[in-house]
């Protein structure tokens, strides 16, 4: 790649991206690429996707939760906001999604806006609707996994079996 | 800002779950709107303390026929601070907005539900809102968005036009489907609804609930008319 004068270089926003899914969730950066130019594409077309750019530079995702760094360029912040919202699902699994916050940088972004991770998670037995089922907790959160989907609950709604 | 939600058992994650992701999200309350034939129990006041964000009782009256719906209505008002209406076909939509007990006609332009100036009179009469339902949005893409994104702007400009009271929903059913009012307003912008207007709608499910819960206080007697405070008689 030919390096340009400063001045010249694009400026970049770095948009800090929180990702949550169910416990058996997997998702990786190329998948996660992917949605995002897709989701671009169709919200904003080919002229407002090129624009945005929506390139993943940095991706984490263990354990049904994760993060990533994606970059837009300066302006157009607003419209990348829209399309990532637009993200449902990676690879057929669901996931929520927001923005946490928008940097300058990539050190800015990630120490401002992630890296708060550190939760355990762990599997307890636990009484959901009056049945006996198996949770993953996290943080004050639980995922009851029920016959074929999961349930998402919070600490307020199940007794430890 | 609220949410109004589709919570366990009617949707994937309960009550409590939406409240902790929307207190999280920087929403100011939700309202539980499950549909009436999948009604689930929860604690709102011990949810609200916990998260330290409003939950809002209310229900989404689902029916075949505006018969069915008129009984359900009824049935509802005295308990569920909101009570809404599933819209989505011509009669189900007549129906809600000429009934003023009805407080929101949720997702009017969904099936083959449409709106046009008579109900858009009639609502602003009955005091009737009208749901923007962004799911479509949010959650498909291709010709059936093409279509809801359509469908939407045409009822904005009805809405417009009449001045007629509407909320904006994301519509979740599961707390992975929430998403943050910065988000909704960003999608809005990009769909041709002014973010000021998505703001409003959002605003607009508090006003409601904060008005419902007024008129059922035990000092409201009706409008323009309420117990004050006197003089105890020694």
């Amino acid at each position: 790649m030919k390096h340009l004068p400063k001045h010249l270089q694009p400026r970049w926003r770095y948009l800090a991206v929180g990702l949550e899914a169910w416990p058996d969730a997997s998702i990786d950066r190329r998948g996660f690429q992917r949605e995002c130019w897709y989701a671009g594409q169709n919200l904003l077309g080919d002229p407002g996707s090129a624009r945005a750019d929506l390139t993943v530079v940095r991706f984490d995702f263990t354990d049904g939760v994760g993060e990533a760094i994606v970059r837009v360029r300066r302006g157009e912040t607003e419209p990348a906001r829209a399309a990532i919202a637009c993200i449902d699902a990676v690879d057929g699994a669901p996931v929520g999604i927001r923005v946490r916050g928008i940097s300058g940088t990539i050190r800015a972004a990630e120490e401002n806006y992630l890296g708060r991770r550190g939760q355990v998670t762990e599997e307890r037995n636990v009484v959901f609707g009056n049945e006996e089922r198996v949770a993953v907790l996290r943080n004050g959160s639980a995922d009851v996994r029920l016959d074929e989907a999961f349930a998402g609950a919070t600490d307020l709604d199940y007794d430890l079996a | 800002m609220y949410e109004a939600v589709h919570a366990h058992p009617d949707g994937e994650s309960t009550v409590a779950r939406f409240a902790k992701t929307a207190a999280d999200y920087g929403y100011e309350g939700v309202v539980v709107r499950n549909h009436s034939d999948a009604r689930g129990s929860y604690e709102p006041e011990r949810i609200r303390e916990e998260y330290e964000i409003d939950v809002v009782r209310g229900v989404e009256v689902r029916a075949d026929d505006p018969h069915g719906a008129s009984g359900a209505v009824g049935n509802y008002r005295t308990d569920e601070t909101v009570v809404a209406v599933e819209g989505g076909t011509n009669a189900l939509n007549r129906f809600a907005v000429e009934n003023e007990k009805v407080d929101v006609l949720a997702a009017p332009i969904a099936g083959n539900g449409d709106v046009n100036h008579v109900l858009a009179k009639a609502a602003v009469e009955n005091g009737v809102r009208f749901e923007f339902d962004l799911s479509d949005v949010l959650r498909t893409h291709g010709g059936r968005r093409v279509r809801h994104v359509q469908s939407l702007r045409k009822l904005e400009e009805i809405v417009d036009y009449y001045d007629a009271p509407y909320v904006v929903s994301a519509d979740p059913s599961s707390h992975l489907e929430l998403r943050t009012p910065r988000e909704l307003l960003a999608l809005g912008e990009e769909i041709g609804l002014s973010s000021e207007f998505i703001e409003e709608g959002l605003r607009e499910w508090g006003r409601l609930a904060e008005r419902n819960r007024r008129i059922d206080s035990e000092s409201f007697i009706e409008p323009g008319v309420e117990r004050g405070r006197y003089e105890e008689e020694s």
